[in-house]
């Protein structure tokens, strides 16, 4: 060991020691350096007190915070809320009244999520007496007619649409102590899951806490189990005996209260039902009814205890008494001189249905490059599934395709064992590589080689993640040669192209389902397979009398499945004379006569077809159409029916100043930990839970940065466009890569010593 | 050194012979290895954004979409430059994990009027690492393949958590770049940061 002729083995020991120390950290560090780093992205995500528009889920009064584009959740006090079910409609009249605990002049935002299909056309602000109707206008123009009254120091209140279930209203100018009454009227469908219909009415008003597992747009809307919750002052941090804890000047952090606590949100619910069938049993899931049946088709009820807090939603269930054949529901309205009819088609329901034809079954599979990674696993998942489904009477085929296809059999074989097992060994094989050429696959399973046979219904599955240019072609080859097959497109993956697929399913006469990840593929595909067994009735057409003007939606008329109810709704000059449908029930022919003067009047069927009308037309844009020309008709519909839409807003302004010229409007930022939430228990006779702080999140560092301009963004439930996957694993390799070098060049060094040595 | 000293040295590291010497050689093959194919991301990236340079000009002579090898998955559709940072980028059709290794991505499903949002996703520590140097006002001209030209302004940026947001595609005349946050982070996350743009009319 020239270079180091002093050093001693005695010195040696412990440098090499550490040396080797080092070593081993570096390794050590490389390795878990990964994981740490990626614990503290997690932990970024952590949010503070603020809440921002995406955050919130169900209904909140926002004030403005200092920082921009976040808001300080107002104390909500009682919500009076009305709904009547018409058919498979309901009109709910939802009257909230809020208060402005602080000091100063604020500016509000509401924000509610509503289902997609819900039609908002009233809303009206009630400051002190002052009752202020809001009217429909083009949307950029009700900005700046509420922009002025704001600056003019004036009352006024803007309800917008931001995505198609998600809408604001803004109130302007709310005085110190003033309180605001904001009552909004909407329109919305009612879901129906097989024989079981429902309607859920959102009373959980605390969307920061919702976990994202619970967060499924189908079938919770709402999450139950939260609760609202005003914020109160950390006894902690105020001087013993203070009063009035609303001063305290941290409005950026405010404290937030776990939401279990502070049950407040009195709400109080009636409705009224008329199911447009004989009714079977009427449950509320969650809170005692008292429930009175009116006639057959009725009933009307009301929470037994007259008053709850808002910590569940409200879900009522109905079911129909047993039917053998589609029953058809008539309703109408007069609108402006025009007939409104809205038709329901019901399928059968329960022990008496027909027995369903055998079906030819078509498989379409993407095993293209775009389906590399978790999407391939899914859409084999997917396929073995309903493989497994086929009885042996059906027949089926499997058809594979990249930038070539090919298929399984020459042509569609019985789905015996030997054949299933057939199938299973070529699914099992496939894997994701090449490119998509989906037009050749899609031709050749329209391909029909016995158009005219009536002894099976032929349905074409299609599992893609449709990644793919040539919408258009697409599109127009299942509109020309669908012919009696029917399409069902799967949508694979995390960012499928819902649009496309959702309007194929809509041209080929199917529907349209969309598989997230592997743990949905079962769920997903039992329903859809569930559904093509069940055909009921196919062909359907609808005539209506002759000599009239008639525009109807949908067009055309969708095959009924079990477990899902055909809605029409048309315009026409007047509604006189005979509907007549058309089908195919299960090989023999059915028709129904709908005498059109029958039908009871309700109000709302004329916005439930203007809001189909304008779903259609925003699918045609999307689809490819003139753009300006559909945007310019949407604005009309929307106008003519004073609804809210992507081009309309409903504006309210209070004709007299009330904030004084002097007073500034969103200098004051918004104590929301006032102890004006005590007054609760006075008002409505409840004892409130103690408030219990919730210091792990006021603690939260904000590392939320956020943008004045924001609404392009929409919470996950909506059907946005999912965002990618933006890193390589470039430099977690590099870095990964560098440590291990140089723990390897540590221990060579610490080796060639021990060893030179020697 | 005595031969007292040295025997009391093998003594004592006598096992550190052979398998330091394994340890030192699948240590260094491993990082090696790890390195070399970290490299080799960061290379492709840049290689194939000159491969599809040419590709691009091809397609706006033809005016039709031309991939840049023959086995691509993805094509050009745009050019995406920042004239403040001496930015030019090829954009490719798709988003997916394949197509984002060779460059910036328009995200599927995106308003194909052309009037509603656009969305351009990349790889935070490749083509999008300059997002972090981009600031309000800044200007982003897209090109795109029918040879239009638009002008967007930045108007803000947003950090938001993927597993819970989605961008709405109706969005009108806005175009969002995309990309993994933070930019310094070695693994994977859900936090992705977002460059929101409003179009520039002239």
């Amino acid at each position: 060991m020239r270079s180091l002729p002093h050093r001693s083995a005695h010195h040696t020991g412990p440098r090499d020691a550490i040396v080797f120390i080092i070593a081993l950290f570096a390794t050590l560090f490389a390795v878990t350096g990964l994981l740490t780093v990626a614990a503290k992205a997690d932990g970024a995500a952590a949010r503070n007190g603020l809440v921002t528009l995406n955050d919130v889920q169900s209904g909140t009064l926002l004030l403005n915070s200092k920082e921009p584009g976040k808001y300080v959740p107002a104390p909500l006090l009682a919500t009076d809320a009305k709904i009547e079910v018409t058919g498979p409609m309901a009109r709910a009249r939802v009257t909230q009244r809020f208060i402005n605990p602080g000091e100063g002049w604020v500016e509000g935002k509401y924000v509610f999520p509503l289902p997609e299909d819900a039609a908002v056309d009233t809303m009206k602000m009630i400051i002190g007496d002052r009752v202020i109707e809001g009217k429909i206008k083009e949307k950029e123009e009700a900005r700046r007619i509420y922009e002025k009254a704001k600056a003019e120091g004036k009352k006024a209140g803007l309800l917008e649409q931001q995505r198609p279930n998600v809408f604001t209203n803004a109130v302007a100018n709310i005085g110190p102590h003033e309180s605001v009454t904001i009552q909004i009227e909407y329109q919305q469908t009612v879901h129906r899951d097989g024989d079981r219909f429902s309607l859920r009415f959102p009373m959980v008003v605390a969307p920061r806490y919702v976990p994202k597992e619970a967060a499924d747009p189908q079938v919770v809307d709402f999450v139950p189990g939260s609760g609202w919750g005003t914020t109160q002052p950390d006894e902690k941090d105020l001087p013993p005996g203070t009063a009035h804890p609303g001063n305290a000047p941290d409005l950026t952090q405010p404290p937030v209260l776990d939401p279990e606590e502070g049950k407040v949100n009195p709400v109080a619910l009636e409705i009224s039902l008329e199911a447009g069938f004989p009714l079977g049993p009427v449950k509320s899931s969650f809170h005692k009814v008292d429930i009175q049946r009116t006639g057959k088709e009725g009933a009307k009820l009301s929470l037994a205890e007259k008053v709850v807090p808002a910590d569940k939603d409200f879900e009522l269930t109905w079911e129909p008494a047993e039917t053998a054949a589609p029953t058809a529901g008539l309703f109408r309205e007069t609108v402006d001189g025009k007939d409104y009819v809205l038709v329901m088609l019901m399928p059968p329901s329960g022990a008496v249905q027909p027995q369903a034809k055998p079906r030819e079954a078509i498989f379409v599979i993407d095993n293209s490059g775009s389906m590399a990674g978790a999407s391939m696993p899914q859409a084999k998942a997917g396929l073995l599934f309903a493989l497994d489904k086929l009885k042996p009477e059906d027949t089926f085929n499997i058809i594979r395709f990249d930038d070539t296809h090919e298929l399984l059999f020459p042509q569609p074989v019985r789905a015996d064992r030997e054949n299933i097992a057939v199938a299973r060994k070529f699914v099992n094989g496939l894997s994701a590589d090449g490119g998509t050429e989906m037009l050749p696959a899609l031709k050749a399973a329209l391909n029909d080689r016995t158009p005219n046979a009536t002894s099976h219904v032929r349905q074409v599955i299609f599992l893609t993640d449709g990644a793919i240019s040539n919408e258009k072609a697409l599109f127009e080859e299942i509109a020309r040669h669908r012919g009696r097959s029917r399409l069902f497109t799967v949508g694979i993956g995390s960012a499928p192209n819902s649009y496309f697929m959702t309007r194929a399913a809509e041209a080929g006469r199917g529907s349209f389902t969309h598989i997230g990840d592997l743990a949905q593929v079962k769920s997903r595909m039992a329903e859809l397979v569930n559904k093509l067994e069940h055909p009921l009735v196919t062909n359907v057409t609808a005539s209506w009398p002759e000599g009239t003007h008639t525009e109807s939606w949908p067009d055309p008329v969708p095959d009924l499945y079990k477990g899902e109810p055909v809605v029409l709704a048309a315009r026409m000059d007047k509604a006189q004379g005979d509907l007549t449908l058309k089908g195919d029930l299960a090989g023999n022919a059915w028709q129904v006569r709908i005498p059109l003067d029958a039908g009871e009047t309700r109000p709302g069927i004329g916005k439930l077809w203007a809001r189909r009308k304008i779903a259609s037309l925003e699918a045609d844009r999307l689809m490819g159409g003139d753009y300006e020309k559909t945007d310019a008709e949407i604005l009309k519909v929307a106008l003519a029916h004073h609804l809210v839409s992507r081009r309309t807003s409903l504006v309210a302004v209070d004709v007299t100043p009330t904030r004084p010229d002097g007073e500034k409007l969103e200098s004051r930022d918004m104590p929301v930990n006032l102890p004006d939430g005590w007054e609760f228990d006075k008002v409505f006779g409840e004892s409130m839970p103690a408030p219990v702080m919730r210091k792990a999140m006021r603690a939260a560092p904000t590392t939320m940065l956020a943008s004045a301009q924001s609404p392009v963004m929409d919470s996950a439930q909506d059907r946005g466009l999912a965002l990618p996957q933006t890193a390589s694993d470039a430099p977690g390799l590099i870095r990964n890569g560098l440590f291990t070098l140089l723990a390897a060049f540590l221990l060579m060094l610490l080796w060639r010593r021990v060893t030179r040595r020697g | 050194m005595t031969q007292a000293s040295i025997l009391s040295v093998q003594k004592r590291h006598g096992w550190t012979a052979p398998a330091g010497a394994v340890l030192i050689a699948i240590l260094m093959a491993i990082g090696g290895w790890q390195l070399g194919h970290g490299l080799y991301i960061k290379a492709k990236a840049q290689l194939a954004q000159m491969l599809l340079d040419s590709a691009w000009n091809e397609s706006l002579r033809t005016g039709t979409p031309h991939k840049a090898w023959a086995w691509a998955d993805a094509w050009p559709v745009a050019r995406l430059s920042v004239p403040r940072l001496e930015i030019s980028e090829i954009v490719l059709s798709n988003a997916s994990g394949e197509a984002l290794a060779f460059g910036p991505g328009q995200m599927s499903a995106t308003d194909p009027s052309g009037k509603g949002l656009r969305a351009i996703a990349g790889h935070r520590d490749t083509h999008f690492a300059f997002l972090k140097d981009l600031q309000v006002g800044d200007e982003i001209t897209l090109t795109t393949l029918d040879g239009g030209k638009a002008t967007y302004s930045v108007t803000g940026t947003q950090i938001v958590d993927a597993a819970t947001t989605n961008l709405d595609p109706t969005a009108e005349n806005s175009l969002v770049l995309v990309t993994c946050y933070p930019f310094d982070a070695v693994a994977r996350g859900s936090l992705r940061y977002l460059v929101v743009t409003k179009q520039v009319i002239s």
